[in-house]
């Protein structure tokens, strides 16, 4: 079965898929926080900040339909935030736009902004992931520190989430072939638990034979790895311009705006 | 010299009191290629399990001259390489690359060792261009291979491999069977498919309901259309 998988583009080559992973996390990581302190009421900006994740993107050469894609995917839980905004913030507000300007609310400008630094932030992270490998990703989060015990239980996740999906998919294929009538509430039910007691039942079957292949391989609760990461002269030029444009937007060009 | 398996009068039980295995003596000498056969459920798995000392029951069992206990495991697991049914069981590591270097790096070797193993078993399963890949990338028939590769890098003396075979087109079955006839080490194949084995297996060990009913050459046990018949496996053609 074919998946949508989050990192089908980070085995494209170009200068950004070849950047350390750490590098691009940690000026990921800065650019969104920076992006998050932003004031409520400045739009302005966040359109320059979006320049920056745009740009490489399209470097990148990643689709940028497959970009908004993603972004529309993950869209609901914050739009639901950002409409709520207009309904409990009704000052009025003066907003004016080039020669243009008209009478709106302090909750509607609150509105588009949370919008706005949803886009950016996401440009970014998605980015980031589509430039980089998860196990890429996995192996720079670990030598920045983070703890062993997570990185490995994300890469089992990555692994066999897949495998899992693949499974629910057979079960509920195995189900609609023999379903030929409406069951009711309460049956549905009943054969939706059966099903979902299956899919556990086959996932702690797939953890044992996992924890066999691991034995059989000499695992002793220690786990091993080689890094093949490696920070290096491009990587140096990446963060030094990263930097100059995260910087230079927050403290040149913001005053100009507000 | 020492056998490379010996299993003498071995008897094993699943916890619910079933009988998996029956006084089980077996032998299997250095670089020969076995066939363990026999219908679904009759303990051609737990027959395996046993000898890379992951269920242990009544009886013994030595494997490279080291008789299967808590102190020798670890050594039995480096001249021992033991690849599941599934590769999606056997390949859990984010990349090919990881998988295959598993192995080696809890065997303690050092990272330029564990580069040039890693390159070594991707080269001869045909996979040296995939290394960067994730298992889930790959195709059913590059996944067994990979499996494969997984054990060799650990350059054990002996390989069981449980049903090889299963969900393989002709195409990368082929490949398979390529690859498992060229390797040096002792193979112990535990399978259904009775022309996938007799190509790769000199030596086929027929089980049912736990026992050994036969144990001899390969193509004659495998052509004998009653024995086959009886115990629910499909016979080769005489040649």
């Amino acid at each position: 079965m074919h998946h949508a998988y989050i990192d089908k583009f980070a085995y494209q080559d170009s200068a950004i898929h070849r950047l350390d992973s750490r590098v691009k996390f940690l000026v990921v990581l800065v650019f969104t926080a920076v992006v998050i302190s932003l004031p409520r009421s400045s739009l302005s900006i966040l359109v320059c900040y979006a320049i920056g994740p745009f740009a490489l993107l399209v470097w990148a050469g990643i689709p940028l339909k497959f970009v908004f894609k993603q972004i529309l995917l993950v869209s609901p839980f914050v739009l639901v935030l950002a409409l709520s905004c207009p309904l409990y913030d009704r000052t009025p507000v003066a907003v004016s736009f080039g020669p243009f300007s008209w009478q709106s609310s302090l909750g509607w400008i609150r509105c588009f902004v949370i919008l706005g630094k949803f886009v950016v932030t996401m440009l970014a992270l998605i980015g980031l992931v589509s430039t980089t490998r998860f196990s890429d990703l996995l192996a720079g989060l670990q030598k920045l520190g983070l703890p062993r015990l997570l990185i490995i239980q994300l890469g089992f996740l990555y692994r066999y989430i897949f495998v899992l999906i693949d499974r629910a998919h057979h079960i509920l294929r195995a189900r609609a072939g023999r379903k030929l009538r409406n069951l009711g509430f309460k049956t549905e039910l009943r054969t939706a638990a059966s099903m979902l007691g299956s899919l556990f039942i086959r996932s702690i079957d797939t953890a044992e034979h996992i924890s066999t292949a691991m034995q059989a391989r000499g695992f002793d609760g220690n786990w091993h790895t080689i890094s093949k990461l490696q920070v290096r002269r491009c990587d140096l030029i990446f963060v030094l311009t990263a930097a100059a444009f995260i910087s230079g937007l927050y403290f040149l060009v913001k005053p100009v705006l507000q | 010299m020492h056998k490379a398996i010996e299993i003498k009068n071995f008897t094993y039980g699943y916890p619910d009191g079933t009988a998996a295995l029956s006084d089980i003596s077996l032998s299997v000498e250095h670089g020969r290629k076995v066939a363990l056969i026999g219908p679904n459920g009759a303990g051609k798995s737990t027959l395996l399990l046993v000898m890379a000392g992951f269920a242990r029951g009544t009886g013994k069992v030595l494997v490279d001259g080291l008789e299967i206990n808590n102190k020798n495991l670890k050594k039995i697991r480096t001249r021992l390489g033991c690849c599941l049914e599934n590769p999606d069981d056997q390949l859990f590591m984010p990349t090919l690359f990881d998988d295959v270097a598993f192995g080696p790096l809890n065997m303690g070797l050092s990272p330029e060792q564990v580069k040039a193993r890693v390159a070594e078993a991707l080269a001869t399963v045909g996979l040296a261009q995939m290394a960067d890949k994730a298992p889930h990338h790959l195709s059913a028939g590059q996944k067994r291979a990979a499996a494969v590769a997984t054990i060799l890098a650990m350059s054990p003396r002996i390989i069981t491999l449980d049903e090889p075979d299963g969900s393989l087109d002709p195409r990368n079955r082929n490949n398979l069977m390529m690859l498992l006839r060229s390797l040096s080490q002792t193979l112990i194949i535990a399978t259904c498919n009775m022309n996938f084995a007799a190509s790769i297996a000199e030596r086929a060990v027929l089980l049912d309901k736990g026992r050994i009913i036969a144990d001899g050459e390969a193509k004659e046990i495998m052509s004998d259309v009653e024995l086959m018949t009886e115990h629910g496996l499909e016979a080769i053609a005489k040649k």
